[in-house]
Formats: structure tokens, C-alpha cells, sequence
């Protein structure tokens, strides 16, 4: 398990980014297995007929991405809380790029609070959001 | 300018779903639909010696759980358009293989916004989870906007 301690982090830390493209079968993947197997997440002439450009990803499929970026960069985080804005639709076919950064270290509880976003290929932010993490302790 | 609305609605439970037992099958599918590689969500044998001594799921696996209603019947509509605003997850404790979870669904507030395109008008859905052994699990604020 890759394990980052509390002690190694520091306020300003950019956590490791994911830079993925997202495909139309990834999105029908999730939304099947998420229970939200509806057309506008499922096809572009369903979604067009409910009035969007297109087929989009569910929001909650953007916090489940933005989620991961936080497990892959430290496997024994426990994400305690995470929030996320919902901005603008996210469009699959297109590459995603999930970035965050930690801006506050809690010395008491051994959390860190990060700023975490999705972009796309012209750096306008889809998702925003913020999370509250558990680390461990070398101590 | 105040929202007029019945305020009795705020807080009252409106919904109460219990899930089918959760299966070992569907987190990790769940997982491997965001393109989790963390052994603690995919990997049983490696997360049997980690710190859960077992399998878990991976925090954002409950919010595919959907209540029998979504909104209270009397729900006022105030605006023409719905969109997803956002969610906003704090997890209490993980989710596992086996467990039966109950979801319980409130109207946590509802508030209006005013800016340059004019008002829009936010409703968060507060959805609680619990476990059979009556732990909460989680709580997930929906926000949903209407303008």
C-alpha cells in the first residue's frame, strides 16, 4: 500500500493529478452500477431529447473520480468529508483532468483539508469541491 | 424577499428505504467503474490483513443508493428548471459486504439566491444512512437548483 504520513504532508502540497480521457463506456459503466442507468447518462440522442447537448456524466461519478485521486495518492487516507459544486456538465469523450491540492493541516485530529477540482483541456472548472481527510501518523 | 413556503416540511422524514444486504460483487465493481486500484475496495485477500480486516467500499459508494421517493409529494416547485447542484458526503463509518443499510430522507433547507441572471432557488435533501447495527454511516446533502 503506497502510505503517505501526516508528518510528510505539508500545507501547499499538490496532490498527485490524473489526467484521463473519459469514455462513453466508462460513464454507462458507472451509471449502470450506480443505479442511475438513465439516458442522459446513457446516450446522446436520450440526453438531447431531455433537452442537454449531449450525454453527460451523473455528478456523483465526478466526487467518486475526485475521491479516488485522493486514494491513490495516499491508500490509507480515510476521506472523513468531501463536498462537491457541480458547475458546469461534464462531457464524456473528452479528457478530464482531476487535480488537488492540501491547504490545511489539522494537527489534532490528523486531518487535512484539500481543495480538489476536475478541468478540462482548456482549464475551466467543471467540478470544485473540498475534502476533509484522515492520515496516519508515524507517531 | 422571503420564501413563502410551509416550513413544517423542513426536517420531517418523507422517506424510508432499506437496501437489499450489500454484496461483495457490487463494491468492487463499483470500484473498478471509477478506476480504483486501492486493495481496500478491490482486492479481498489483501484487505483481509489491511486495517479493516476486510473488504470495504469506497466513500462515494453510497450515494448510489436511491430512496423509494426522492422528494416529499408536497414539495413546492419553485422555479421551472431543476439541475444538480452538488452533494456534499461525510462519512461516518465504511460500508462492507453484508451489510443491510436504511436510508432515511429529510428536507434539510431550502433558501434562495438572487443574482445577475435573477433568483435561483436551492433544496438540499438530506438522505442519512444506517447500518443494521444502527451506526450511522453516512450522510449525503443533495443540493438540487431550481430557477
Amino acid at each position: 500500500m503506497s502510505t503517505v504520513y501526516f508528518e510528510e504532508i505539508e500545507e501547499g502540497d499538490e496532490i498527485p493529478p490524473i489526467d484521463m480521457p473519459l469514455s462513453k463506456d466508462q460513464v454507462r459503466r458507472y451509471a449502470k452500477t450506480a443505479n442511475m442507468y438513465f439516458p442522459r447518462f446513457t446516450d446522446d440522442e436520450g440526453a438531447r431529447a431531455e433537452g442537454l447537448p449531449g450525454m453527460i456524466a451523473p455528478g456523483v461519478m465526478s466526487m467518486g473520480l475526485l475521491a479516488r485521486m485522493i486514494s491513490d495518492w495516499n491508500q490509507a487516507a480515510t476521506i472523513k468529508r468531501i463536498g462537491t459544486t457541480f458547475r458546469s456538465p461534464v462531457l464524456p469523450d473528452r479528457n478530464i483532468h482531476l487535480r488537488g491540492a492540501v491547504t490545511q493541516k489539522n494537527a489534532a485530529d490528523h486531518t487535512v483539508e484539500c481543495d480538489v477540482w476536475m478541468e478540462n483541456d482548456d482549464g475551466e472548472r467543471w467540478v470544485i469541491g473540498t475534502a476533509t481527510v484522515t492520515v496516519p501518523t508515524k507517531a | 424577499m422571503a420564501l413563502e413556503f410551509d416550513k413544517s416540511i423542513i426536517g420531517k422524514i418523507f422517506d424510508e428505504t432499506d437496501f437489499p444486504p450489500i454484496t461483495k460483487e457490487e463494491i468492487v465493481e463499483f470500484a473498478a467503474s471509477l478506476g480504483e486500484t486501492n486493495p481496500l475496495y478491490t482486492d479481498e485477500a489483501a484487505a483481509s490483513k489491511g486495517p479493516h480486516k476486510g473488504l470495504i467500499a469506497p466513500p462515494t459508494f453510497v450515494t448510489k443508493l436511491r430512496p423509494t421517493k426522492f422528494t416529499p409529494e408536497n414539495l413546492p416547485k419553485f422555479g421551472k428548471v431543476g439541475f444538480d447542484g452538488g452533494r456534499d458526503l461525510e462519512v461516518f463509518a465504511p460500508v462492507r459486504p453484508g451489510d443491510s443499510l436504511t436510508m432515511l430522507s429529510t428536507i434539510h433547507e431550502i433558501y434562495e439566491k438572487t443574482g445577475r441572471t435573477g433568483s435561483m432557488y436551492f433544496i438540499v435533501i438530506r438522505n442519512e444512512v444506517k447500518n443494521q447495527k444502527g451506526e450511522k454511516v453516512a450522510v449525503i446533502d443533495h443540493r438540487i437548483m431550481q430557477r
